[in-house]
């Protein structure tokens, strides 16, 4: 019986026969040995979005100072500096926000690039750090009457005694965007970051609506930021 | 260079176009006084008070706040900026005052609430024409009106 078994496995091999293969080429070729060297150094530049932004939104002023420094290939340590003020006009309250604001960390460049380019396409890690006053200006006590908010019965006033309390953000960031280098050593970049409240000091009986490198403070403690900065490179090495 | 320019005209445009994405959907933020009318000689059951009119002297306008209604059950907004309010409650032409005394705090709720306003120390006086009692005299504090506030027997 079990010979027809064995019998009938051998009815599943198969055998692989070559014939007319050829025999690869074997001469080699000498591979090219030109290497390309990248420059590293300081790089040092401003966000121009928020000049633009100062000038025609009446009601933010800020001003960045970015910088980073190759540390290797990929890895670049980066930083931001900057000033911001902001009035956060809501339907109840009027408040602004005004202080200075750094942010650490590191920039990945994941991008190959061909010959001597420098471009970068590049995701990073920030730690943010403000220090800012934010002024309630005015408040109008919610007062609205119904489900149509109607018209309060008795008379509204607005108060308008401003108070001010001195605050501190921390947060931490992630960061994606793209440089590309327009004329030597001249770069222009654009990012956009997705920022997470790590701690913050709220004033007492009210709120941080805005924090100065942070942007506005959502809900749930996440902020959003856009930088478009122009740089200047400072070569030291070539490698 | 033409990429960089809709990429600038882009994010300007996300910048202004910002759109209120927050509303304030506690309704009211602001505790009015609820009032329950009962029957003075059955103080368990309800019993309607019939096409009353409701307002307050130091109301915007001298507005009343209800005309003709006919109900057992009142809300009534109190004046966030005095300590007082007085209110008149006139039904069939009788005039029964009603005054609430307290203190105002004002509490922060969120960016789209804003601050609501809570009565603390409550104290009611009544001149009793149509209204026979009420209960109790004094609360410590209004924040919210999820349960009636003050029983009117009349």
């Amino acid at each position: 019986m079990y010979k027809y078994f064995i019998s009938i496995f051998v009815l599943f091999v198969f055998v692989d026969g070559f014939s007319q293969e050829q025999k690869k080429d074997t001469l080699e070729t000498s591979k090219d040995s030109t290497l390309y060297k990248s420059s590293y150094g300081i790089r040092v530049g401003i966000d121009i979005s928020k000049p633009i932004l100062s000038s025609i939104n009446d009601s933010y002023t800020g001003l960045e100072i970015v910088g980073d420094y190759r540390i290797s290939k990929k890895f670049y340590i980066a930083a931001e500096v900057g000033f911001e003020e902001e009035t956060t006009q809501e339907d109840f309250t009027n408040s602004t926000s005004k202080g200075n604001y750094i942010r650490l960390g590191f920039n990945y460049n994941a991008y190959e690039n061909w010959l001597d380019m420098n471009n970068e396409i590049f995701a990073g890690y920030r730690y943010g750090f403000s220090i800012f006053d934010q002024t309630l200006n005015s408040y109008t006590p919610n007062v609205v009457r119904g489900e149509g908010n109607g018209i309060p019965y008795f008379p509204v006033i607005t108060n308008t005694t401003a108070s001010t309390t001195s605050l501190n953000t921390h947060w931490s960031e992630l960061v994606v965007g793209f440089k590309a280098e327009t004329f030597k050593n001249v770069f222009i970049s654009v990012s956009g970051s997705y920022k997470v409240l790590m701690s913050s000091k709220d004033p007492e009986n009210f709120q941080t609506l805005y924090s100065p490198g942070f942007n506005r403070v959502f809900e749930s403690g996440t902020g959003f930021g856009f930088n478009y900065t122009i740089s200047y490179l400072i070569p030291f090495t070539k490698r | 260079m033409k990429k960089i320019v809709v990429l600038i005209f882009l994010s300007i445009s996300i910048f202004s176009s910002c759109e209120k994405d927050d509303f304030c959907t506690q309704n009211p933020v602001t505790p009015n006084l609820v009032l329950e009318f009962y029957d003075a000689n059955n103080r368990e059951s309800l019993k309607n008070f019939s096409s009353m009119t409701v307002w307050s002297e130091s109301a915007e306008n001298n507005d009343n706040l209800f005309e003709d209604i006919t109900n057992n059950k009142l809300e009534i907004p109190l004046n966030q900026f005095a300590t007082e309010t007085v209110y008149n409650f006139s039904q069939n032409g009788i005039v029964n005052q009603f005054t609430i005394k307290y203190s105002t705090e004002e509490v922060y709720v969120s960016r789209s609430c804003g601050f609501r306003v809570i009565f603390n120390d409550v104290s009611f006086e009544s001149d009793n024409t149509w209204i026979t009692s009420f209960t109790p005299q004094t609360l410590t504090t209004i924040d919210n009106q999820n349960e009636t506030h003050v029983q009117i027997f009349h």
